[in-house]
C-alpha cells in the first residue's frame, strides 16, 4: 500500500482531495512519459511551443468557446429540469423529482445573474457582484499564500523523500493519513491553535489552504525527481557532478512539468481550503464567509447563494489559468507533447 | 605501479548478483593495455561483457575483482577529473536546454566562466558541424545530429580518453556510415584516445586501430587485432579489397569462437 502511494501518479490524489468537480475535471493529466529520442529531421519551425503564435491564440480561442459552452449547456439543463418540474408538479411518470424545483430551491439562471448587480445591501451603491469578487480576491490571497507555501514544503518533502528512502516509507503513510482525515475537523483545530497563538485569522486559512496544497506537489514532484532516464543521471556521473548538480542541474529541471501537474490539483485544493478554512474561522472576510452568511438568511434571499457559489467556482477557474499561463511560460522551451 | 598505456586493465572480473546463488558471471580475467592515441573497439556478441568492460573503465560499475587503471589513476578518480568523455546509445541531451547549453554541461560542472564555456562550447559545435544549431533544442534535431551534440558534449571539457558505448547503435545504416567518418575526422582532429563498444564487424574494421574480440559466458577477450588499413579512411575505403580482408579475417575470429562456444 506505502509503495503504491509513494509510486502513484496524479489520478490517485485526485480521488483524496476533497475538490471542486468542475475545476478539478481542467486538471485532466497530460502524457508525461519521459523524455523521448525525437527522431524527424530538424525543422526550426515545426510546432516550436509558441508563447504567442497564431495557431496559439486560435486553440486558446476555441477552448474559450468551449468553456462558454458548457456554461450555457449548464444554464440549459437547469432552466429546463426546472421548466419541466413547473409544468408536471415535480412528477414524472408518478417518479417525484429528486430536487423540487420551485422558486426557493431552485432560483432562475436570470435571478441569480440579476442578484450580481442588485446592490449588496439597502443603502449600500455597490453591486453583490462586486462585493462578492472583493470577497473572492480576499480568498484568493489566502489561496495563493497557501499554494505558496505549500507547494515549498511539498516540494522540500519531495527531495527529502527522493534522498532519504526510508524515511519516504515511514512517512508517507502519515501524508496520506493527513489528507484523509476530514477537513472539517481539522480546520478549527487550526483556527484555535491560531487564535491562541495570537495570530491573525486569515494566517490560519492561509495555513489550512497550505495543508491541502502540499501533498499533491510532493507525490508529483517526487516522480518527476525520479523521472530522468538511467542515461542522463550516468551522463551527470560521468563528468563528475556533486550531488548537489545532480539535483539542481538535471532532477529539478526534469521534474518541472511534474512539478506542474501537482501544482494545478494543489491550486484546486488550497481554494477549497481556504474557503473551508473561512467557514470555521468565525470572522474574517472571503468569499467563505459570504457563503456562509447567505446560506444563513437562504430564505431571505436563495439567488445569492447560488450567485456566490458561481463566484467561488470562476474564483477557482482563474486561479487555476493563472498557474497554467506561469506554466506555459515556465515551459516554453519543451517539445509539446 | 603505472603500466605503459593510458589505460590499463588487470585481471578484471565482474559478477552481478555475486552475493546470491543467482550470480552471473560477466567477465573473467580480463587483461588489456591501451595505448595513448589508439582507437580500440570492443567487439562481440551480446552478453559477452564488453560494456559491462566500459562501464568499469568509466566507474559507472565496480568491478568484483581486478585493478583498473584510466590515465594513472583509479577509474574514480579520473571520473572526477573528467580525464574522459562519454557516449552513450541514447544521446541522452537534457531537453529543456538549447544545444548548446547541452554542451557546455560538463564544463559548467567543472566551474568553468560563462564566456570561456560559451567559446568552448561553440568551437565543440564547430568541431561536429552543428554551429547553425546552437540555440535549438534537442527535439528539433534528428537522431543522427542528437548524437553529434552528445559526442560535442563529451569532449568539450578536453578529455584525453573518449568512452563510446554503441552510439551509433540506433542509428539507420546511412547515419551510421557518415557519422562513422565523421568520427575519425574528430579523433584526427583531437587526438583523443577513443574506447568504442560496438557489435557490428565492419563498424569496428572501420574506425579501429586495434579491434578487441570478446566471447561471451563468461566474458573473456579472445583476440587482439590490428587493424593495418591506412588513415584517412574515407567511404572509397569500404570497398577496397584489404577492408574486405580484415572483414572476413575478423568475422572468422567472431565465428570460430561462436562455434568452439557451442561445442563446449
Amino acid at each position: 500500500m506505502i509503495r503504491r502511494f509513494s509510486e502513484s501518479a496524479t489520478p490517485l490524489t485526485v480521488t483524496l482531495l476533497p475538490t471542486i468537480r468542475g475545476v478539478t475535471g481542467m486538471t485532466a493529466t497530460r502524457n508525461l512519459s519521459s523524455a523521448s529520442v525525437a527522431t524527424a529531421g530538424p525543422s526550426p519551425g515545426r510546432g516550436r511551443p509558441g508563447w504567442a503564435n497564431a495557431a496559439t491564440l486560435r486553440n486558446g480561442l476555441f477552448s474559450g468557446v468551449i468553456g462558454l459552452a458548457v456554461l450555457v449547456l449548464m444554464a440549459a439543463v437547469w432552466e429546463g429540469y426546472k421548466a419541466l418540474g413547473q409544468a408536471t408538479g415535480d412528477r414524472l411518470l408518478g417518479i417525484p423529482f429528486p430536487v423540487a424545483t420551485d422558486d426557493l430551491s431552485m432560483p432562475n439562471v436570470g435571478t441569480i445573474l440579476g442578484a450580481l448587480v442588485e446592490p449588496a445591501r439597502r443603502g449600500d451603491p455597490a453591486s453583490l457582484g462586486v462585493y462578492l469578487l472583493g470577497e473572492a480576491s480576499v480568498t484568493l490571497r489566502e489561496a495563493a499564500y497557501g499554494l505558496v507555501a505549500g507547494s515549498l514544503l511539498g516540494l522540500l518533502l519531495a527531495v527529502v523523500f527522493l534522498h532519504l528512502a526510508p524515511v519516504s516509507r515511514g512517512l508517507m503513510p502519515w501524508l496520506v493519513a493527513s489528507q484523509t482525515v476530514p477537513l472539517v475537523a481539522i480546520a478549527p483545530m487550526i483556527v484555535i491553535w491560531g487564535g491562541k497563538a495570537g495570530l491573525p485569522p486569515w494566517m490560519a486559512v492561509t495555513g489550512i489552504a497550505a495543508y491541502l496544497a502540499f501533498f499533491p506537489v510532493t507525490i508529483n514532484s517526487l516522480r518527476g525527481l525520479k523521472s530522468p532516464p538511467q542515461v542522463q543521471t550516468e551522463f551527470m556521473r560521468s563528468v563528475g557532478a556533486s550531488r548537489g548538480q545532480l539535483l539542481f542541474w538535471l532532477r529539478l529541471p526534469a521534474a518541472l512539468p511534474y512539478v506542474f501537474a501537482g501544482l494545478r490539483l494543489a491550486a484546486t485544493a488550497s481554494v477549497v481550503g481556504a474557503i473551508v478554512g473561512e467557514l470555521s474561522a468565525g470572522t474574517g472576510r472571503g468569499i467563505g464567509r459570504s457563503i456562509l452568511t447567505f446560506a444563513y438568511y437562504y430564505s431571505n434571499g436563495p439567488e445569492k447563494l447560488y450567485a456566490a457559489v458561481l463566484v467561488a467556482a470562476v474564483t477557482g477557474i482563474l486561479f487555476v489559468q493563472v498557474l497554467n499561463l506561469i506554466e506555459r511560460f515556465a515551459l516554453r522551451n519543451r517539445q509539446t507533447r | 605501479m603505472p603500466e605503459s598505456g593510458i589505460i590499463s586493465v588487470h585481471g578484471v572480473t565482474k559478477e552481478f548478483n555475486s552475493a546470491t546463488d543467482r550470480s552471473v558471471t560477466a567477465l573473467t580475467d580480463i587483461d588489456l593495455t591501451i595505448a595513448e592515441g589508439e582507437f580500440v573497439s570492443l567487439l562481440g556478441p551480446s552478453g559477452c561483457g564488453k560494456s559491462t568492460l566500459l562501464r568499469i573503465l568509466a566507474d559507472l560499475t565496480p568491478p568484483t575483482a581486478g585493478t583498473v587503471q584510466v590515465n594513472g589513476k583509479t577509474p574514480a578518480a579520473a571520473r572526477r577529473d573528467r580525464d574522459y568523455g562519454m557516449v552513450f546509445q541514447q544521446a541522452g541531451l537534457f531537453e529543456w536546454r538549447s544545444v548548446r547549453r547541452n554542451v557546455e554541461l560538463p564544463l559548467q560542472v567543472a566551474g568553468v566562466a560563462k564566456e570561456e564555456r560559451r567559446n568552448k562550447a561553440s568551437a565543440m559545435l564547430d568541431l561536429v558541424r552543428l554551429e547553425d544549431f546552437a540555440s535549438h533544442f534537442p527535439w528539433q534535431l534528428s537522431g543522427g545530429m542528437q548524437q553529434r551534440v552528445a559526442i560535442a558534449r563529451a569532449l568539450s571539457a578536453d578529455p584525453k580518453i573518449l568512452f563510446m558505448d554503441e552510439p551509433l547503435g540506433a542509428l539507420d545504416e546511412m547515419n551510421r556510415e557518415h557519422l562513422q567518418a565523421e568520427l575519425l575526422r574528430i579523433w584526427s582532429d583531437t587526438r583523443t584516445t577513443v574506447v568504442f563498444v560496438t557489435h557490428s564487424i565492419s563498424e569496428a574494421v572501420f574506425l579501429s586501430s586495434r579491434i578487441v574480440v570478446m566471447s561471451a559466458r563468461p566474458g573473456r577477450i579472445a583476440a587482439n587485432i590490428d587493424v593495418d588499413l591506412p588513415y584517412p579512411r574515407t567511404a572509397a575505403t569500404r570497398t577496397t579489397p584489404e577492408f574486405f580482408e580484415k572483414v572476413t579475417q575478423v568475422r572468422t575470429v567472431l565465428h570460430g569462437m561462436l562455434a568452439a562456444g557451442e561445442t563446449s
